[in-house]
């Protein structure tokens, strides 16, 4: 019946031409994503049909994580319980600090008559799946639109920033890692308050871009975001100065940071939902009709 | 002989390409990540090399395809890497179907090579380039997954898996 291998007799294209044709099928397939972004449909019902599996897959990797767990030694769980004790202790007087000057901060905001900052609320996601391209510093998350995400929404988790989402699809969504190098963060340094932009140097560390020759960066400097693009709350940690350097051809400092959240390490993360900042209509004019 | 013996029937074709994409969904990361073979193209080589009438330039164009979204890049740059893989294992094909593993494996090392390589081209040209040598492991990787892998199925067949119909 199907004898078509046997190509004595073949009625079909040469390798070369079908191999040609599909190249430029190929090409056409780049242009139309990275130009037009016309196959965005496809990858999110990709995504939706992956998604199953790719939970399913995650099983054997977290069961075996408990098992270890359970076979914590008790000593280490005796000097945990005891190092989270003393932390306890001091993360209590910083909350009071904290509180302390909160309540302060509120009234000095009254007195200013200033913008209350928008109410933040936290959707918790688990690490789904890290893409193998070394082109794009990504991941995906176990949340999506279904949890009220959207696009350019930050990620972080315990020790900092890890990233924003860049698309968002019902199930799942997709982190843009602080360590892309097309990824910029506004920062401030804590230190000095000077402000930046921090950009990702693709080998899973950032840099300060564009400071002046003059400025006052030191090695062990932390970087928070500034919040002044109205994407990132101020102050959530981002990385740590590790290298300053002057280029001898250009005015600007070359400084080196490491990204502190884990980027390659972290497993469950939190996605910051702040509610976009409401637009100020401008007041009616005061007729004095009565409303119902 | 039937051409539709049992090494080839569609359902082990599907079933082990089916394989392949969900191995690649496992969590891996950091350095296994990075030594990860491309399971993918490896079974669409290994059945262009032993079924060509069945799995070709569209099955391998569609298997790419998924590794783009699998990998997050831009959909065509797997397809078009996979395709001029399989194009050069056809240009082999009956040279490669002479040799034992660890020989087939050494032939594949270039293709795999040559196919990393055109990934990372269009990869560069479709805005991202390439950041370290670290990108060049999985040649090495699927050499040696090439390897097991027809080392394994020869002995499971006793004489090899050199099935010309």
């Amino acid at each position: 019946m199907a004898a078509s291998d046997q190509l004595m007799f073949a009625r079909q294209l040469g390798a070369t031409a079908r191999l040609l044709i599909w190249l430029l099928v190929g090409v056409a397939c780049v242009v139309a994503d990275s130009r037009y972004h016309a196959l965005d449909s496809l990858r999110s019902g990709l995504s939706l049909m992956l998604q199953p599996v790719r939970e399913v897959l995650r099983v054997p990797a977290d069961a075996a994580a408990e098992l270890g767990g359970f076979f914590t030694r008790h000593r280490q769980l005796q000097t945990e319980r005891d190092a989270l004790r003393a932390e306890r202790a001091r993360l209590w007087v910083s909350v009071n600090a904290a509180r302390e000057i909160s309540r302060e901060n509120a009234e000095l905001r009254a007195l200013l008559q200033l913008q209350q900052r928008p109410g933040q609320r936290v959707v918790h996601a688990a690490l789904l799946y890290r893409g193998h391209d070394w082109f794009v510093q990504q991941m995906m998350l176990d949340q999506g639109a279904a949890a009220k995400l959207r696009s350019g929404l930050p990620v972080v988790d315990a020790r900092g920033l890890v990233g924003q989402l860049s698309q968002v699809y019902p199930g799942s969504s997709e982190v843009t890692l602080v360590s892309n190098p097309e990824q910029l963060t506004p920062v401030v340094i804590e230190r000095t308050g000077q402000r930046g932009l921090a950009a990702g140097n693709g080998r899973g560390q950032m840099e300060l871009r564009y400071m002046p020759g003059h400025t006052d960066v030191r090695i062990n400097d932390r970087l928070l975001t500034s919040g002044i693009d109205r994407v990132y709350p101020a102050g959530i940690p981002v990385a740590r100065v590790t290298r300053v350097s002057h280029l001898q051809s250009g005015p600007y400092l070359r400084v080196a940071a490491v990204p502190l959240a884990g980027l390659d390490r972290a497993r469950a993360v939190l996605v910051l939902l702040a509610e976009p900042p409401p637009v100020q209509a401008p007041l009616p004019p005061p007729s004095g009709a009565g409303k119902p | 002989m039937s051409p539709t013996h049992s090494s080839g029937s569609w359902r082990r074709i599907l079933g082990s390409l089916a394989l392949a994409l969900v191995l690649e969904q496992l969590p891996w990361s950091g350095w296994t990540l990075a030594l990860r073979p491309d399971f993918l193209l490896i079974g669409v080589l290994f059945w262009v090399l032993h079924q060509p009438a069945r799995i070709g330039f569209g099955a391998a164009f569609l298997a790419g395809l998924m590794a783009d979204f699998q990998n997050g890049g831009v959909f065509g740059q797997h397809a078009m890497a996979y395709v001029a893989g399989v194009y050069l294992v056809l240009f082999l094909r009956l040279r490669l179907l002479q040799f034992d593993p660890l020989r087939q494996a050494a032939q594949l090392f270039p293709i795999f090579l040559l196919v990393q390589l055109l990934l990372l081209l269009v990869g560069w040209l479709a805005g991202h380039p390439p950041i370290e040598l670290a990108v060049l492991l999985p040649v090495a990787s699927n050499t040696v997954m090439w390897f097991v892998l027809a080392g394994v199925l020869r002995l499971w067949h006793g004489k090899g898996m050199q099935d010309r119909a």
